[in-house]
């Protein structure tokens, strides 16, 4: 299935809710007095429900649908502050630095807790009130020490619409229903005793095809697998290089040679360079030598990589050609992914410059100083670039002509997640609380 | 199963878009037919308290690999436990594996949740009180206690200062300096005290020593920590291209740790958290590698932990037998980095630490040094060293 289906029926799926009670109604009548009526109706329910929640807008993972940190069309607030435009606000049990998903009428979001941070959550509010639907607690069975400004709960969960998976820094892998119930836990720390890493990992999972890639790249026993999602068993497992990496993997569809059909593919970055692996079986299909960044993972339009390797590189994926189509050092980024949309590309560097170039041929079009430091990546929304400092201050930059700042928003806090947009409501997580900003 | 008649029958009731309906229906049908007999027999709710009891056993015994595993559906059967069975189930945490643990709490979570008010907090209260229960079954009551009635769960915690669950020991000593907080001083430095003795996290003993220390009480938080602060240092050898780490030089060659230090340089630690700096002791220089050996006394034989901190690559040796290696470099420093149990004789042991420099070139990656101690599995600093006059206690 190509990535852009994954969430089918998303317009044309719209279940009128009434008249599926009614359904229902008459559905119950005329099962009742069959033995597993109650079972039917679940799968029923659950299968209806999955139809309603994929046509809601969601942020079902890392920077998003696909992890391009694009919400084009949802057209944001432009301004807010902790007394104005805020819909909700929810202090979270725990520390964290992954991003809040959105999916149905559930925003999840985890966080780790206790002295020694081994507590690990997840938390699904409901979207339109912030009140607490459920929350589960385990205890992590690998390391949980990492850096101060990271956090054990770094990596973004990621849903199907069916279920989450959450990983954290030790290398503990949880699937929970949409009820909070858990499916299947992986100790992958515990099956490679030296994997992870004291600076904390941060890889979020990608959900791709039924498949969950993680990414556990370090020093020890570096690998990525792909993971039933269902089963909650291994389809692959590869070794890595034994390197330290930040940046996630990114779901990519590869045309296949000679045929319209496509392959889904998932595109692993660390410092040695790029490799795609077909998601299913984690086959190579490509890869790509040069010194990549170790935190910013790169962005996409279809095949082309906008990669983070000295400035910018643009290299076309699955094909023949090795270098470059064009390097860019005016494109610069520190530690804020990418981001690639249309015909723009845009990073932040360390100085918290915010520079906008030409996809195709990298040239700036141009630059506005924000304030930095930046830990969290900028997403596009509608027809404006979002970006989060750490110290909780929002720019709302314009994305037409020269980039201008239209607004700065001030929450308080330790901001390091990257935003979710939905519906054109803005959630930004601090280290402790969540915030969901009013739609325009 | 659906009869054609009923099936039509609801088909033709569905005024609305078919695909996914209709796909929700053909699920409904095909998980009754092939799956829900047996999914329905693994969640079935326990019909005794014994029963239920030996669901919990087994969830406690999964483990963290076995992907999608009939536990889900017995977390399913205890999720629906009547209230009194909650507290006999806890007990199958004392056999549980670290992810039998989460399956449990997993479990007994839902289960709780579905209980409301109707979790029996006194029941409860009693089982987090008898300190030989499993850690984590008295803090995941805890927390449910806690969560009902936060007095109740407050007042557990003043006997708890000397609990093995060092999350509740961690509550009971913040408690209890909380409590002082406007008590005149007489009283706050008896509470320091008795805290500094129970606290067992870094982050919570070093203000009690600090505290304590402007507040007339001689200390220092290497000394209330146990780092072993006297060693003597050997001349460095090569580690060119990390070569270093996987070669056993003449120190790790000799047998019962019977290393001879003569030559070796003399060093006590005056750092705040027990560290020694290699880079002064050795040679600032990238690529090297170096041995540090230590005479430490222990009170009994028998099992302790070594825990070590450093930003290099490190193996630590206890009287010749080799307790661990972790062959990473500057990837983070932190105290109790690396924890792992060795044994100990009654009285002196050595002590031997292989610390690594590699050749990276950013300046954060120009540190070369390690902290040691050696403690109980709570954490309580064991091991004590003679003074060091001259270094001869390091030998």
């Amino acid at each position: 299935m190509p990535l852009e289906n994954r969430w089918p029926h998303r317009k044309k799926m719209r279940v009128d809710p009434m008249r599926s009670k009614k359904i229902m109604r008459r559905r119950k009548r005329s099962f009742t007095s069959t033995r597993h009526a109650s079972i039917r109706w679940i799968v029923f329910a659950s299968v209806a429900s999955i139809a309603w929640t994929a046509a809601a807008a969601d942020w079902p993972e890392f920077r998003g649908s696909l992890g391009r940190g694009v919400a084009q069309g949802d057209a944001i607030r432009m301004r807010w502050s902790e007394s104005d435009g805020i819909a909700w606000k929810a202090e979270l049990p725990g520390r964290g630095a992954s991003s809040p998903i959105v999916v149905g009428d559930l925003v999840v979001v985890t966080a780790s807790s206790g002295a020694r941070q081994d507590r690990l959550h997840i938390l699904a509010l409901d979207k339109g009130t912030g009140h607490i639907r459920w929350h589960r607690t385990f205890w992590a069975a690998g390391r949980t020490l990492c850096h101060p400004t990271s956090a054990v709960a770094a990596g973004t969960p990621a849903s199907d619409g069916t279920r989450i998976v959450a990983i954290y820094s030790s290398c503990d892998l949880f699937a929970v229903d949409m009820a909070g119930r858990l499916l299947w836990q992986r100790n992958l720390a515990v099956e490679h005793p030296r994997s992870g890493n004291d600076v904390g990992m941060a890889a979020s999972p990608r959900i791709i095809d039924g498949t969950v890639v993680v990414q556990i790249d370090c020093q020890g026993d570096a690998f990525a697998a792909g993971i039933d999602a269902v089963t909650g068993e291994d389809r692959w497992s590869v070794s890595r290089e034994k390197i330290a990496s930040w940046s996630s993997p990114l779901a990519m569809s590869v045309p296949q040679r000679g045929s319209r059909e496509k392959t889904e593919c998932v595109l692993l970055q660390n410092p040695s360079g790029l490799e795609l692996r077909q998601a299913a079986d984690g086959q190579l299909v490509w890869s790509w030598k040069g010194a990549c960044e170790s935190i910013p993972m790169a962005a996409a339009i279809g095949n082309r990589l906008y990669v983070p390797h000295d400035g910018i590189a643009a290299v076309t994926a699955a094909t023949g050609d090795t270098k470059p189509a064009w390097r860019s050092t005016k494109l610069s980024c520190g530690i804020a992914s990418p981001l690639a949309w249309g015909d723009w590309v845009a990073c932040i560097n360390r100085a918290g410059v915010l520079s906008i170039g030409n996809a195709s041929d990298g040239l700036l079009r141009g630059q506005v100083r924000l304030t930095g430091p930046f830990w969290a990546s900028p997403i596009v929304a509608g027809t404006t670039i979002l970006a989060v400092n750490q110290s909780g201050k929002a720019f709302v930059v314009s994305t037409d002509g020269e980039p201008t700042i239209l607004a700065e928003n001030q929450l308080p806090g330790t901001f390091t997640a990257t935003p979710a947009v939905a519906d054109g409501s803005v959630y930004l997580r601090s280290e402790t609380a969540l915030w969901k900003v009013s739609p325009p | 199963m659906l009869s054609k008649t009923r099936r039509t029958h609801l088909q033709s009731t569905m005024n609305v878009p078919r695909l996914p309906v209709l796909t929700a229906v053909a699920l409904a049908v095909a998980c009754d037919v092939l799956f829900v007999p047996a999914s329905r027999a693994e969640s079935m709710p326990p019909q005794s308290v014994r029963e239920a009891v030996a669901i919990c056993y087994e969830l406690a015994h999964a483990t963290g690999s076995d992907g999608q595993s009939p536990y889900a559906a017995k977390t399913d059967s205890i999720s629906s436990l009547p209230a009194a069975w909650v507290v006999p189930c806890l007990s199958a945490f004392v056999s549980a594996t670290p992810a039998g643990a989460n399956w449990l709490a997993s479990g007994l979570d839902r289960a709780v949740d579905r209980l409301g008010d109707a979790v029996p907090v006194n029941a409860l209260a009693l089982f987090v009180g008898d300190a030989t229960h499993a850690t984590r079954a008295r803090s995941l009551a805890f927390g449910w206690i806690k969560a009902r009635d936060g007095a109740r769960a407050a007042a557990l915690l003043d006997s708890m200062l000397d609990d093995p669950a060092l999350d509740l020991r961690r509550a009971a000593v913040e408690k209890l300096l909380v409590s002082v907080a406007q008590a005149n001083e007489t009283t706050q430095r008896d509470a320091y005290r008795r805290g500094l003795a129970s606290a067992r996290d870094v982050d919570q003993i070093e203000p009690i020593v600090e505290w304590l220390s402007e507040h007339g009480e001689r200390m220092d938080v290497a000394t209330v920590l146990g780092f072993v602060r006297n060693w003597r240092v050997s001349e460095a050898f090569d580690n060119a291209k990390g070569v270093g780490f996987a070669k056993a030089y003449l120190p790790e060659t000799k047998e019962g740790g019977a290393v001879h230090t003569t030559g070796w340089k003399a060093i006590e630690s005056a750092d705040k958290h027990g560290g020694i700096d290699l880079n002064a002791a050795v040679e600032l220089k990238k690529g090297i590698l170096a041995y540090a050996v230590a005479t430490v006394q222990m009170p009994h034989a028998g099992p302790a932990e070594v825990r070590i901190g450093s930003p290099c690559a490190v193996a630590v040796w206890v009287n010749g037998t080799p307790v661990m290696s972790h062959e990473i470099y500057h990837a983070s420093e932190a105290i109790d980095q690396y924890v792992a149990t060795a044994d100990f004789h009654n009285g002196a042991n050595t002590v031997m630490v292989k610390c690594c420099q590699n050749e990276q070139t950013e300046p954060w990656a120009v540190d070369w040094k390690f902290q040691l101690r050696i403690c109980d599995a709570l954490g309580k600093p064991l091991a004590t060293q003679k003074k060091n006059a001259g270094g001869s206690d390091a030998e």
